[in-house]
């Protein structure tokens, strides 16, 4: 699992490559905590290349969102394939995250 | 019609006040009347006697004195037998002296008196008061063949005459019928001589005798020895006919028998018809005559006062009965007015006018009581029915109330059987039939994760609190074995809720079980419930249960788990006590020997599901029960565990530490069980993700931080599902009785955690979790067919 952050301006970008299961999200965590940092303005997880998410990944991506939702930031997901699209259904995270293809 | 029953009533009473007055009066007048005619008789008696005394007195007197001017005069005859001349002034002198005396014969003996010749009878008369004086005798009056001339002489003793008729052609004589006193007159020899004859005139004594008139219509009579009548006021009667006469034409025993006591000188009064009229005969003879005087007095004479005074006090007593009748009548009519105007208004009332003003009487009577009472009894019947139509409009109201309640209760209770038509594994069946509209008893049962929970209960008590009671404990049941695996602690739960501020006291007998689907494990607990049947292939026999206390009676109890295996085929059944203590008639109760029966009779005819038990024992009881009440809710829930061992066509297990980093090992295994049983990618994905999270829940919960484990996946596939058993060897852990997460929720709102069961939920088919033999289970399965 690979983590990918650039930041240009208020904008930042982490690209999320590889399958975030649960030893993957423990391994990524520090990232995330680094994300957070940016909460205040906007971040966007490029998923383009994320294979799998575990319900470990998901807690990141929600604590993510919750920083951001405190700091008046904003979280974009972007380019999620068909079955994580369906992960987020089913757990209603499509509603908490801007969904960009 | 009121009117003319009392009319009636009133004319009734006084007819029987006067008719019983009548008869009191009757009897006593006729008590009255009897004495005093009685009393009247015996002083009629003794006053015609005293009078009859009197007469007989003055008659004697006469004729005594007639006896002594005789005798006084029989001397101076005797000294003077030789002065025939001084016979006539004798016999002058002794009417003189006695003015009562009609004649006075003083008659000689043929040739006694030589110088008199053949004839010599002194002879005075008193004509009407002038005396005159002859000597009687001559040719055609030869005295000495005379009666009253021969009786003294051939007696030789005094004696009277009968009542004869003087004639003499030649001489002066009496004019009247006569009786003379005769007494012979003898010469110092005693020879005798001659007959000395006082005359006594028998119209003077018949006039002395008539005068005697104790009664308007009394008469008297007098007879001689023959029974002749001297005296009788029909003068064609005398001497003439004697009593006897009327008999000689018509016997008369009455009058005979008179006639011979008079002429035997009797004294005494007769009873008899005289002339046609009931009559008192007082009679006594005259002495030294043997004539008998009698006095008739006509009974009614005697009566007439007595019988006067009867028509008077008959007149009083008819007249004062008939006044009393009006009277009365009259009184009664008018104190019965108010009871007639009260059974108008009755009736009025009584034909469904209540509110029929009813006077209020004055009167302090029986009537104005029973008039009061009525109009209070009125009163009160406005009133009840007042209050009735409230009552009815609301019992109105509580039944459709109860109705509405009776729908809601049927609606909470299972109704759609079979339940689970998808299933192979189980078969359920439940009946419950109240006792009235609402009732306590309950059942309930569904499935979550690959568990049947089910509870039959019975709430103490009936009716709308029961089924109030009944209502919750179904509700907590639903809610709190929603996360809450274990029978006994759903039924602490349930408990703690209810023993809490349980003030109306109400309990509930309470049976929960959770069967494990996959394995027929299972776990259950009874608080003070009816120990359920098995009936299974190999027999029938009752549950054992642990006895707890019913729910709600002490807060805190702990409630004991218990735990069997149910075999394949084998039926749960449960029961309340509406079962057991349904009674027939005669309060004998079906009781658990007849339920083990027909269960036998299942068993051994192999046919035991739900359905066919549960009918079968409504069959029984109703029959049992016949036509008495239904006491009792009627409830029964079967539950059949029909799962078999299928056939695995795949089978592949894999044992982890519990170490994260094992977690793409895990994924690895879970593509090739996906791969190999055909599932596409998003599905092996999806399966991945469960499988994963239900691992790492176990690395993560089941083993405290720093302990070893192991973690056994086991898939097996039937070509129709995959299950996938997840077990450790960690400390009890059940990941299914974690409340649901709300994903509809805010960023801000969402808990981080909680996502991993949810996710397990919606990506498998069926989740079950059983803690066995130190281990936890968790099973997965996911369906072939599902998603492609």
């Amino acid at each position: 699992m690979e983590v990918k952050i650039n930041t240009q301006d208020t904008v930042t970008t982490a690209q999320l490559i590889g399958r975030l299961d649960t030893p993957a999200s423990q391994e990524i965590s520090g990232d995330f905590d680094n994300l957070m940092n940016y909460a205040a303005g906007t971040v966007i997880l490029d998923c383009t290349e994320l294979e799998y998410i575990s319900s470990s990944g998901l807690r990141l991506f929600l604590s993510l969102r919750k920083a951001a939702a405190s700091k008046g930031g904003n979280v974009i997901v972007k380019a999620i394939n068909n079955e994580i699209r369906s992960v987020f259904m089913m757990t209603g995270f499509l509603n908490l995250f801007e969904i960009r293809d | 019609m009121g009117k003319k029953k009392q009319k009636s009533l009133s004319t009734k009473i006084s007819l029987w006040i006067v008719l019983f007055s009548g008869l009191i009066f009757l009897a006593a007048l006729g008590l009255f009347f009897n004495e005093s005619r009685l009393a009247v008789q015996k002083e009629a008696i003794k006053n015609a006697s005293l009078i009859l005394d009197n007469t007989i007195q003055h008659i004697n007197t006469i004729m005594t004195e007639v006896t002594v001017a005789a005798e006084n005069m029989d001397w101076l005859v005797s000294r003077h037998l030789d002065d025939p001349d001084s016979m006539l002034v004798y016999s002058r002198q002794i009417l003189k002296n006695n003015p009562n005396l009609n004649g006075c014969s003083i008659a000689f003996e043929p040739y006694f008196f030589k110088n008199k010749g053949l004839y010599f009878s002194a002879y005075s008369f008193n004509d009407n008061g002038t005396i005159l004086t002859t000597q009687e005798g001559n040719d055609h009056y030869q005295y000495w063949s005379l009666d009253w001339y021969q009786l003294p002489k051939l007696l030789d003793r005094p004696c009277w005459t009968e009542p004869f008729s003087d004639f003499n052609p030649d001489d002066i004589c009496s004019p009247e019928m006569i009786i003379s006193y005769c007494k012979p007159l003898k010469d110092d020899e005693g020879t005798f001589i001659g007959t000395f004859s006082v005359d006594l005139s028998l119209r003077w004594l018949s006039q002395t005798i008539s005068a005697v008139k104790p009664y308007p219509n009394s008469y008297s009579i007098m007879i001689g020895q023959g029974g002749t009548f001297f005296v009788h006021p029909d003068s064609t009667k005398l001497f003439y006919q004697t009593i006897f006469t009327p008999s000689l034409l018509e016997p008369d025993t009455a009058m005979i028998s008179l006639g011979h006591a008079m002429q035997a000188g009797e004294e005494g009064v007769h009873e008899l018809e005289v002339d046609g009229n009931d009559s008192y005969v007082f009679f006594k003879p005259i002495k030294d005559t043997g004539w008998s005087v009698g006095i008739v007095c006509p009974a009614k004479d005697i009566f007439s006062g007595y019988y006067r005074l009867i028509n008077s006090i008959f007149g009083i007593v008819v007249v004062g009965l008939l006044l009393m009748l009006m009277i009365f009548s009259s009184i009664i009519t008018k104190q019965l007015e108010p009871l007639e105007n009260l059974a108008y208004q009755a009736e009025t009332i009584a034909s469904g006018q209540f509110d029929e003003e009813l006077p209020e009487s004055e009167n302090n009577d029986e009537i104005g009581q029973l008039n009061n009472s009525f109009r209070n009894m009125q009163q009160s019947i406005v009133r009840q029915m007042e209050e009735l139509k409230m009552a009815n409009e609301q019992k109105g109201r509580i039944q459709g109330e109860l109705a509405v309640a009776s729908g809601i209760q049927r609606s909470m209770l299972p109704k759609i059987f079979p339940p689970f038509p998808d299933r192979d594994d189980i078969d359920v069946f439940g009946r419950l039939t109240p006792a009235k509209e609402v009732g306590g008893d309950l059942f309930d049962f569904y499935i979550r994760d690959e568990k049947l929970f089910f509870c039959i209960g019975d709430v103490s008590g009936k009716g709308v609190p029961a089924s109030l009671v009944m209502a919750v404990t179904k509700a907590q049941f639903r809610t709190i074995s929603a996360h809450e695996a274990s029978p006994d602690r759903i039924i602490s739960r349930i408990n703690d809720a209810m023993a809490e501020d349980n003030e109306s006291n109400m309990f509930v007998t309470l049976f929960v079980g959770a069967l494990d689907l996959p394995t027929g494990r299972l776990h259950y607990t009874n608080a003070g419930h009816d120990a359920p049947m098995l009936i299974g292939n190999t027999g029938a026999g009752m549950l054992p249960v642990d006895s707890n206390l019913p729910v709600g009676v002490m807060p805190g109890w702990k409630f004991s788990v218990q735990e069997t295996m149910i075999d394949p085929d084998t039926t749960i059944f449960l029961y309340t006590d509406g079962l057991t203590e349904a009674e027939d008639i005669e309060h004998r109760q079906f009781g658990m020997s007849r339920i083990k029966e027909t269960a036998l009779e299942l068993q051994g005819k192999r046919i035991f599901t739900p359905l066919t038990i549960i009918d079968r024992m409504t069959d029984e009881v109703h029959a049992f029960v016949g036509e008495a009440d239904q006491s009792d809710d009627l409830t029964m829930l079967a539950v059949q565990y029909t799962k078999h061992n299928e056939n695995i066509t795949y089978q592949r297990s894999l044992t982890l530490t519990n170490d994260i980093k094992r977690v793409p090992r895990l994924n690895t295994f879970i593509d090739e069980v996906c791969e190999a049983n055909g599932f596409d990618m998003a599905s092996i994905m999806q399966i991945n993700l469960a499988i994963e999270e239900a691992v790492v829940n176990v690395m993560n919960y089941a083993y405290p931080a720093g302990t070893k484990g192991d973690i056994t996946v086991e898939a097996k596939s039937n070509g129709k599902e995959v299950s996938f058993v997840i077990s450790d060897t960690g400390k009890p852990f059940d990941p299914t009785a974690k409340a649901e997460v709300d994903i509809t929720l805010s960023a801000e709102d969402r808990s981080i955690g909680g996502l991993g069961i949810h996710l397990i939920r919606q990506i498998m088919d069926h989740v079950n979790y059983e803690r066995a033999d130190g281990h936890n289970i968790l099973t997965l399965i996911k369906k072939m067919t599902t998603e492609s």
